[in-house]
């Protein structure tokens, strides 16, 4: 069961503030009444607009929008966009008008009972079809009442926006089971009994339509006065509590909800939505506070995947609190025959953050990016590395991260964090401060070097295995504009120019730090070198990348200064569609040795690997004693990273290069077979990594990235 | 050489793209920070690769706190008069003041029948605006009495009640090249609001449709400088001077200082869709063009 309130839209009166306490209340909608021609309101739409802005989760609606001065083609794309905009929570609760002199005196129609029918029923079709963006075809319809030639359909809205009524006669209550997703009446007009009979009025046309009564929701506008009994029997989904008196809230929030949501347990999604089910997971039982995506849920396909891997799980689980996590994670582990992923920023590689038919946690909404003191921030796991930069920038500040700034904190920081200050400044998780961690149990624990400070050691390096990082707490540096300079360079000799390129990086300051990218050796081919110089002048900069420019015939350079949040802008608000398998494998090298150069020139060869990219490490990453972190293989100065299209063949080719390693940054590696987790950690961390986590995870609950469970 | 005496503005042109949903929001919080007066957006209902504009004023509106909006310019053929103008009051109660009304006649008509709009001729269109324009001040005056009464050619209003008041007084700003509109803006609006992309001629052209407005307005015992002029402009910055608006800042402000010096532009609005740009607008070219002005008036 669910609950609104229906908040008095005086423009005299405070129903944002009214909106913001529904919110904090614990209801799930918030809804306006719409009297357009009514000049103490507000103009219902700005307002839903304006409250969508002021607040988070809540969802929205007109109780009910008065058509006949909303055309349904302008009313459809307004939904779009709020619904895009509000992430998701707009409803639509329509109205046929009433007050019929005030609408024609704003120029509006008059429309007799049956023609207010018809006109509904065409807007419904209007409304639907513009929404069905994924039909290339035109919409077109020929009304009585509207027209709609020709027109594009979409935007399409973030999530499927249902169409409820609010309506008395019976014509109306047969178009709802015909068509509609929901009844909206007032109890104080049609009373107890009414509300029995226009249920029975609508299960009986919608059978009549061949449609499920059950996917048509029975919402009841209800006063503070109806006492709890009567509550209990009313045939209803949604109670809508109409009142602008905030201790009517309160009380209902604290006497009502509770009651009720204990006993009502209807589904909330339609038949079709729950065929989508996958087995093996108890949907009955997810807590509300999960806000659960299901496969049959319209916002599935953008979250299924992720950036780098396509899935399919069979649930998503979205909480934007620890304690919602903590609730979320109970749910998980009551789940073990299914995959469970924990999701951050989704840009995981080696992490499966999605699955097939699994659960799959998302932490993204604890995305919050706060300074709280001087050069320290915390951040929540979901925020975005190009988000952080920006937010650090005015202040002078960075923090190093990656060299992608769609990159998620999560998956990142618990690993490692190679990035454009790695030599400067070390790894990411070298400028952890302390954590809070949920642990399988479902203990909350703030860890830092006084405080669990074995966890506080396990999480930087194979924090996956050992819990749910919510908050991490970071030092930062001070960073001016930085060098950024790209240079494309031949690459007809690969093994002489990596050669080059090692010695030219080692033989640098620590301000520059390096990538170089290249394929499979063709002709004409090229490397693309980026590198970033940690000074903003000029000179230095350019004195520092010649010598990268010199390890082969330039084909083509570019130098700019720029502010670090410059380098990390990216667009990270579109979703993610991956699909199959990435195949990935890494290694952490010290030196790009003849031998090993002329083995990775092999490898481009064998045409297993697409991509080939080494990157920067050593400086002030191998200052760091290697105990300090479970982040262990600190010697190597260069992160070395292949991808291709079949694990199998990558495999193959890669395991020729593995003597020269001395280890894997986990991160990039895909393969799962179980000595890849010596390569990621030395013995003496892999002994301790694994006491640790008989300890912390004893029944295996974190297992979707280098699971430390299987001892051998 | 007319020089209006208005304050200068800065504002920006933001594309209402649908997606990334947030993104033009997140332009508008940036130009909220940064300082700048106004963003605005264009209107075409018929287009879904946009937002809705009205939604995603009021929207980006509640997401900032300084900034004013606008439509740049609002779509009246697929809009309700008397409907727009409650809501125009609303956003401007809601923002504190913070609406402002740009508005056009309509154009693209193909597309505006497309979704069941009806089709104008240029002549039609312009009434047509006329008494939506008089719709708008009637219902905005609740201290006249009785209800708002307009049988007009395309629009009638019979009896809607007056109110509420905006916070503020709304401008209305017209978006306008073509003689009739010239006309109709210097009579009725507070605003004009061309695209200097659309004016062939160039800045050059400026001095002919101010003329066209200031005659219009004199004819109705207005002053011209009761109307703002605005023009939406397109620049690059770049490390040379290269043409107008096409350089490092400083080449930038004396490029608009002229524009306000000489044809009268007070509030300049920046087409684009990069922050840093929008921060550079603000931080570099909006104060060294306030200078220049203020000691050339
Ligand atoms: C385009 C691209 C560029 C990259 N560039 C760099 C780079 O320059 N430097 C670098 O170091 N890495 C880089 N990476 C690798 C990246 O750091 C990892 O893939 C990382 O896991 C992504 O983090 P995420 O939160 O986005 O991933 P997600 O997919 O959300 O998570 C990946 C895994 O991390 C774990 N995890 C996620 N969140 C948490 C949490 N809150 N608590 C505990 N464990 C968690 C889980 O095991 C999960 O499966 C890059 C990856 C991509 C796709």
């Amino acid at each position: 069961m669910e609950f609104g309130t229906s908040i008095t839209p005086a423009n005299g009166g405070d129903p944002v503030g009214l909106a913001r306490r529904s919110e904090e209340l614990g209801f799930d909608l918030v809804t306006f009444q719409d009297h357009p021609y009514q000049p103490r309101f507000h103009d219902t739409w700005t307002l839903l607009a304006w409250v969508a802005g002021q607040t988070e989760r809540v969802r929205l609606a007109g109780n009910v929008l008065n058509l006949p001065l909303r055309d349904p083609a302008l009313l459809a794309r307004s939904a779009a966009s709020l619904d895009l905009l509000s992430g998701g929570r707009l409803e639509l609760a329509l109205g046929a008008g009433g007050f019929w002199d005030a609408i024609e005196a704003m120029g509006g129609p008059r429309r007799e009972p049956r023609a207010a029918v018809e006109a509904t029923d065409e807007a419904i079709d209007i409304i639907r079809g513009l929404h069905h963006a994924g039909d290339p075809t035109p919409f077109r319809s020929e009304g009585t009442h509207y027209r709609v030639p020709n027109a594009q359909r979409g935007p399409l809205p973030a999530h499927h926006i249902p169409i409820w009524l609010g309506a008395l006669g019976p014509r109306m209550l047969r178009l709802i089971g015909r068509k509609a997703d929901g009844w909206l009446p007032s109890l104080g007009r049609v009373g107890v009994d009414g509300l029995r009979a226009g249920n029975k009025l609508i299960d009986e046309a919608a059978v009549a339509a061949g449609r499920d009564p059950a996917d048509i929701r029975r919402l009841v506008n209800v006063t503070p006065d109806v006492p709890l009994e009567v509550l209990q029997t009313l045939e209803a989904d949604t109670l809508i509590l109409y009142t602008d008196d905030v201790s009517e809230m309160e009380r209902f929030a604290r006497e009502v909800m509770p009651v009720l949501r204990a006993t009502n347990r209807r589904p909330t999604r339609p038949s079709w939505a729950r065929a989508k089910r996958r087995p093996g997971i108890d949907y009955d039982g997810v807590p509300r506070s999960a806000d659960a995506v299901e496969p049959g849920d319209i916002d599935f396909p953008r979250l299924k995947s992720t950036y780098l891997r396509g899935g399919n799980p069979g649930i998503i689980l979205r909480p934007r609190t620890t304690a919602e996590v903590v609730e979320a994670l109970a749910f998980a582990r009551r789940h073990r025959t299914v995959p469970l992923g924990i999701r951050s920023g989704g840009h995981g590689v080696s992490g499966r953050s999605t699955n097939d038919g699994g659960i799959v946690l998302s932490v993204a909404r604890l995305n919050h990016i706060e300074v709280v003191g001087d050069r320290r921030v915390r951040v929540g796991p979901g925020a975005r590395w190009s988000d952080i930069a920006r937010t650090l920038a005015p202040h002078g500040w960075a923090l190093t991260s990656g060299d992608y700034g769609g990159v998620g904190v999560g998956g990142l920081t618990t690993a490692g964090g190679v990035g454009w200050f790695a030599r400067k400044h070390g790894l990411t998780l070298d400028h952890l401060r302390s954590a809070e961690v949920v642990l399988a149990s479902g203990q909350v624990v703030r860890v830092d070097a006084a405080h669990d400070a074995e966890l506080f050691w396990a999480i930087r390096g194979a924090g996956a295995n050992f819990g749910i990082v919510t908050d991490f707490e970071f030092d930062v540096d001070e960073v001016g504009d930085v060098g950024f300079g790209q240079l494309a360079v031949d690459a007809s000799d690969p093994a002489g120019l990596l050669e080059r390129f090692g010695a030219a990086v080692e033989a640098a300051p620590r301000e520059l730090t390096a990538s170089l990218i290249m394929g499979p050796p063709r002709r004409g081919a090229y490397a693309s070198i980026l590198a970033v110089v940690d000074s903003d002048d000029p000179e230095t900069i350019v004195s520092l990348l010649e010598p990268l420019a010199e390890i082969a015939p330039l084909v083509d350079q570019r130098v700019v200064l720029t502010p670090y949040a410059g380098l990390m802008a990216t667009d990270g608000n579109s979703h993610h569609d991956g699909q199959g398998e990435p195949a990935g494998r890494s290694g952490l090298i010290e030196h790009l040795t003849p031998a090993f150069t002329a083995d990775a020139e092999e490898l481009l060869r064998s045409g297993a690997v697409h991509f080939f990219q080494l990157r920067s490490v050593g400086g002030a990453v191998a200052d760091v004693d290697p105990m300090a972190t479970a982040y262990a293989n600190r010697s190597a100065n260069f992160s070395v990273t292949a991808l291709g299209l079949s694990q199998r063949r990558v495999d193959a080719a890669w395991d020729r290069l593995h003597h020269h390693f001395q280890g894997t940054y986990l991160n990039f590696d895909t393969d799962r077979r179980p000595e890849r987790l010596h390569d990621a950690w030395p013995p003496e961390h892999l002994t301790r990594l694994r006491d640790l986590k008989r300890r912390y995870d004893p029944d295996g609950v974190f297992r979707d990235n280098f699971y430390l469970g299987d001892d051998r | 050489m007319t020089d209006y005496g208005h304050d200068l503005q800065f504002g920006v042109f933001v594309t209402p793209a649908a997606q990334p949903a947030h993104h033009a929001v997140d332009l508008a919080v940036t130009a909220d920070r940064a300082g700048l007066d106004l963003v605005t957006f264009q209107d075409h209902p018929y287009q879904p690769h946009f937002h809705d504009t009205w939604t995603l004023l009021s929207y980006a509106a509640s997401r900032t706190s300084r900034v004013h909006v606008s439509g740049n310019v609002l779509n009246l053929p697929l809009r309700q008069p008397a409907v727009l103008a409650r809501a125009a009051a609303s956003l401007d109660l809601l923002s504190g003041g913070r609406f402002e009304l740009g508005i056009g006649a309509g154009g693209f008509w193909d597309a505006i029948a497309a979704m069941g709009g009806r089709r104008l001729s240029p002549g039609q269109s312009v009434r047509a605006l006329e008494e939506a324009i008089t719709i708008f001040r009637e219902i905005w005056n609740p201290a006249e009495r009785g209800g708002v009464r307009v049988e007009g050619e395309f629009y009638q209003v019979r009896g809607a009640k007056r109110g509420p008041a905006p916070a503020h007084d709304i401008p209305i700003w017209l978006g306008a090249y073509k003689p009739r509109m010239l006309r109709l803006i210097g009579r009725k609006a507070d605003g004009w609001l061309p695209s200097l992309g659309y004016l062939p001629g160039g800045p050059a052209e400026l001095a002919p449709l101010n003329a066209e407005i200031d005659e219009a307005a004199a004819g109705a015992g207005r002053s011209p400088s009761a109307i703002r002029r605005l023009l939406n402009v397109g620049g690059q910055f770049s490390a040379q001077a290269q043409g107008f608006l096409n350089g490092p800042p400083d080449q930038w402000a004396e490029d608009l200082a002229g524009l306000t010096l000489e044809h009268g532009v007070s509030t300049f609005i920046l087409a684009g869709d990069d922050a840093a740009t929008i921060e550079r607008y603000a931080a570099e070219v909006a104060p060294a063009t306030r200078e220049l002005v203020a000691a050339a008036r």
